[in-house]
């Protein structure tokens, strides 16, 4: 079940993972902040072991990981709830990697270093659609 | 002075072999560029640190990379260019490149030397080097400019040189294992073992040197020869994520020659059973422990005390303060009763409750060294041991230690015999979970609040600030700038740094969030938004604001839940390792040591940064070019065209690639034909400004333009080169050497609508008056130049303005400014009477200048 915020709106559910810590740090009390549920993890395996117990509204992954890549976490997700909306970020960005998520169904693919203003508003966006769905 | 002149007027150098004009001028456009891109990186990376980006490890390694690849094809350019090897810029080079990589590879280390440092290079980015608690005073007495006891930090650096000896690092190692083991008895007796061996282990000789040395050194500031000093723990992660206090050891009142075994008991009491045992309960590896020394200078107290700059347990939105006459260290050992002063957290820090206990006794710096108890004098029992005027100092401090440390601290302060207020230590507060406040949520708190306006400019350091607005427009709105207030002003400028720590918030209409205000503002921590254009229209003095620099926005009153939000956040992103690598990194990279091209130090060994050797090579390869177009020393340059102009300049331009329109063997050019922006600009402006000397010079028009002709004295000048000035140009850029009347100009300049690749060089030398009207010519183009914004040198009669980065059309009014002054003080010097004459050209010419070019 979905928890509620105090305007007894469901909280979107957000799993982040990548493997250098500091970017779950920053990302996780930025989301908070705004009333998002968070759940970080810095490695892939445990990301898709908890992806299979739970469902997430939405999943922010690195691309380049040990272990199962960010395509694979997409994948993943996706099979878990296609509902969930995946948003790949990455230090690697070429054209052709962009293509690919989104060619897999990445709902946004963001350029490390980023502005936390940006992956907030792309979050942002996930939410105004799945209000203006409902 | 002669100097300057002969390195104006001779050019020694011989070249192995004569390139193409156009090929050295590439080149030098190629320095240029890669000038640019290494200035832009130095400002991304600087940029990271203001909170607003999301970065990795991956990028500082790559960042680091690009930026010494940049400044490596530098040197190569200039080598090209100046066509000699560079070697000792290479070597600078490679100085810096690895300690760039020794900080990437956790070396955090300088090679050798640093085993004792002084308390003014601390910060506290230096905390794996000199222990939280010291690295923390030096931000306090470096950046915050507060008072602490000044004195030194033998570094951790000197704690394993020391412990190396007799393997005593690896004795701890295996000590741990006992622990592990859980056999409490047998940990105890290493423990015991372990502090015996440190005790009798000598201190390395050039170890003792060095601390004997700083101890010199610290004697001389303070000018006294006997000094008592407090020799004290500052340990990796003391003070930080888990509170050490009181598990270490320190020496109150101790004297120098106790120094040295003073040491060993500090370094000693991390190995004592009780310290170490806590430290592996709290889960830190043996390969953590690291105990720097702090010896510092003893202070008299007079009055001393602990306070809580937040205290939820106690009461809401307030600060808690115990005090006692004498030294700190009862108040910290909690083991006496203390008054406790309840105050408001904001300003005008309200006292809201103050009791006042017994205090018969006082801790005091014994006669003979160490501390003893004694009596206070009767009339002190029973009366407060803080003022008013004291406690609203201490509250301001306090206040002014948690913004920059964005988290509730515990300060132990004293007030010395003088007065003076001491800070002896901070530490960030943590609350157990159930104790914290309720995290508000930060959408609820701003809900009904009204937006002056939100996401205008750049957020530069990212932060809640809130206070009344100041509007700063003059140097004389610095010295009245109000503590705690939110300056307000039109133009980012390196000048606010004085204002720094009173401010708790900086908005600007116009700016860069790559400039040099912008990394005071990221080094004091100031929430700080930029280029936001409308603020100075919105906003004024004295309104009451919330400056969200997290959010970007700025709403009207005060929303202290956004303000709580802050100090409740777990992390503080300043203190992530990756932050403090990266700032580290800049130390190699950002800083500017070679800043006056005239200073003899100005050479590539004196190169500490890559920004010093961008700078030195900036500054060279402009020389070089000068003395090219000057020279010829260079092949297939363009034919020089004489252009046939109203105003007779005597000026041939070269034009090395699309600064004109005429045929390339043409011998002469007329004002249409040129192309290059800033000699056209330039012309104009010099043109205009024939209407207005006739005023200050009191001639008609006919005999200034005569008067631009006059011949030279043969002091100044060979007749060869009587009347004939050069302009080097292309379509965006102008070298330019003059002699006008009796002075000689060069002017360097680069406009085009890449802001960053905009610069000026304006440089004037010369006159035939007596020296005292030659300087006060000098004083008259120095205001006008700062008044444009140039940032100026002046040496004499010789006058050096640079001004970078402003917009191709602030950039345009500049250049035409330089026209016009180059016109006006033509033959101002025998104008030039008295000192207020100064101010008074000053004013007409900034007049005619408003007149004729409009709002500048």
């Amino acid at each position: 079940m979905k928890s509620e915020n105090n305007q007894g709106e469901p909280r979107l559910r957000i799993l982040i993972l990548d493997d250098e810590p500091i970017v779950c740090r920053r990302l996780k009390p930025a989301f908070e902040k705004r009333g998002y549920e968070v759940e970080t993890f810095n490695d892939s395996a445990s990301a898709l072991a908890r992806l299979r117990e739970a469902a997430f509204d939405i999943v922010i992954t690195d691309l380049k990981m040990e272990g199962a890549d960010g395509i694979e976490i997409l994948t993943q997700a996706k099979k878990a709830s296609a509902d969930t909306r995946v948003i790949i970020i990455t230090g690697f960005a070429t054209l052709e990697t962009a293509r690919e998520s989104y060619s897999k169904g990445a709902f946004d693919f963001v350029a490390k270093p980023f502005k936390l203003r940006d992956i907030l508003e792309c979050v942002k966006k996930i939410e105004d659609q799945r209000q203006a769905t409902q | 002075m002669y100097n300057v002149i002969k390195k104006l007027l001779t050019f020694p150098r011989r070249r192995k072999e004569v390139l193409p004009f156009t090929v050295l001028f590439k080149k030098f456009q190629d320095i240029l560029e890669n000038n640019n891109l290494i200035l832009e990186l130095m400002a991304d990376m600087g940029d990271k640190l203001g909170g607003e980006y999301v970065f990795d490890r991956r990028y500082i390694e790559e960042a680091a990379e690009k930026v010494g690849d940049h400044v490596f094809k530098l040197i190569s350019g200039l080598s090209i260019l100046t066509q000699r090897k560079n070697v000792e810029l290479f070597v600078a080079f490679e100085r810096i490149r690895q300690a760039i990589q020794g900080e990437l590879s956790g070396r955090h280390f300088l090679p050798s030397g640093n085993l004792v440092l002084p308390l003014g290079e601390l910060s506290s980015e230096m905390s794996e080097q000199v222990g939280d608690k010291m690295a923390k005073l030096g931000d306090i007495h470096n950046r915050l400019a507060l008072t602490t006891p000044d004195g030194f930090v033998i570094t951790t650096q000197a704690f394993f040189e020391f412990m190396k000896q007799k393997g005593l690092l690896e004795k701890a190692e295996q000590a741990a294992l006992h622990w592990d083991a859980g056999d409490d008895a047998a940990f105890e007796q290493v423990a015991d073992a372990m502090q015996k061996s440190i005790l009798s282990t000598p201190v390395p000789r050039h170890l003792s040197a060095q601390i004997f040395a700083q101890f010199d050194a610290l004697a001389e500031r303070m000018q006294r020869s006997q000094l008592a000093l407090s020799i004290r723990s500052s340990g990796w992660g003391e003070g930080e994520d888990t509170s050490f206090a009181g598990q270490y050891a320190s020496l109150l009142n101790a004297s120098p020659d106790q120094l040295i075994d003073g040491y060993r008991q500090v370094v000693a009491s991390a190995y004592s059973f009780k310290a170490w045992s806590y430290r592996l309960n709290k889960g830190y590896q043996e390969h953590e422990t690291a105990m720097a020394v702090g010896c510092q200078v003893m202070v008299e107290s007079a009055v001393s005390g602990v306070l809580h700059t937040y205290a939820p347990d106690t009461a809401e939105g307030a600060m808690v303060a115990n005090a006692l006459w004498g030294l700190c260290a009862p108040v910290v050992e909690g083991n006496r009763r203390t008054d406790t002063i309840i105050i408001d957290r904001t300003p005008p820090y309200v006292i809201r409750s103050s009791n006042v206990v017994e205090k018969p006794q006082r801790l005091v710096a014994a006669p003979g060294g160490g501390v003893a108890w004694e009596d206070n004098p009767v009339e002190l029992h029973a009366v407060p041991s803080l003022s008013k005027e004291q406690l609203q100092e201490l509250s301001q401090t306090a206040m002014r230690i948690e913004r920059y440390y964005k988290r509730p601290q515990e300060i132990e302060w004293t007030f010395d015999s003088s007065g003076q207020l001491q800070i002896l230590q901070t530490r960030a507060l943590r609350f157990r979970k159930t104790h914290a406040a309720p995290k508000p949520q930060v959408l609820e708190a701003v809900r009904d609040a009204e937006i002056i306006f939100s996401d205008k400019g750049f957020v530069v350091q990212r932060g809640v600030g809130i206070g009344k607005i100041f509007m700063v427009e003059s140097d004389a709105d610095l010295k009245v700038f109000p503590y705690g207030a939110i300056m307000l002003v039109r133009y980012t400028s390196p000048r606010y740094s004085s204002i720094m720590h009173k401010a708790r918030g900086i908005i600007t209409d116009v700016g860069s969030p790559t400039g040099h205000m912008a990394s005071l503002a990221r080094e004091y921590r100031v929430p700080t938004i930029v280029d936001t254009e409308v603020a100075t229209s919105l906003l004024q003095t004295g309104d009451e604001v919330t400056l969200d620099a997290t959010q970007n926005i700025v709403y009207r009153g005060n929303i202290s839940a956004l303000d709580r939000f802050e100090l409740t956040e777990d992390e503080v992103f300043e203190d992530f390792y990756e932050y403090r690598l990266l700032r580290r990194l800049l130390k190699h990279i950002s800083p500017l040591n070679l800043l006056d091209a005239q200073n003899e130090n100005f050479t590539p060994a004196a190169c500490r940064t890559f920004h010093d050797i961008t700078r030195y090579i900036h500054e060279k390869a402009v020389e070089e070019l000068i003395h090219l177009s000057e020279k010829k020393g260079a092949q297939h340059l363009s034919a020089p065209k004489k252009l046939i102009a109203d105003i007779p300049l005597g000026l041939m331009v070269i034009d090395a690639g699309g600064g004109t329109s005429c045929p390339p063997d043409a011998r002469v050019v007329t004002p249409d034909q040129i192309v290059s922006l800033p000699l056209r600009d330039f012309l104009s402006g010099l043109n205009e400004s024939g209407m207005w000397c006739t005023k200050p010079v009191d001639v008609d028009l006919g005999s200034f333009m005569a008067s631009l002709t006059r011949t030279f004295p043969s002091s100044m000048a060979s007749p060869k080169e009587i009347g004939r000035n050069l302009a080097v140009v292309l379509e965006n850029y102008m070298n330019i050497n003059m002699r006008l009347g009796y002075h000689f100009t060069i002017i360097d300049a680069y406009i085009s609508d890449t802001i960053n690749d905009n610069s000026i060089y304006f440089r004037f030398l010369g006159g035939v008056t007596e020296f005292i009207r030659r300087s006060r010519r000098a004083k008259f183009i120095a205001q006008v130049l700062t008044h444009f914004d140039f940032r100026v040198e002046v040496h004499g009669d010789l006058v050096i303005g640079r001004v970078k980065k402003l917009s191709r059309s602030r950039m345009t009014e500049r250049i035409r400014i330089l026209g016009g002054l180059v016109g006006y003080t033509r033959q101002l010097d025998t104008q030039m009477h008295s000192d207020k004459d100064v101010a008074m050209h000053v004013q007409q010419f900034l007049d005619v200048v408003h007149h004729v070019i409009g709002g500048v």
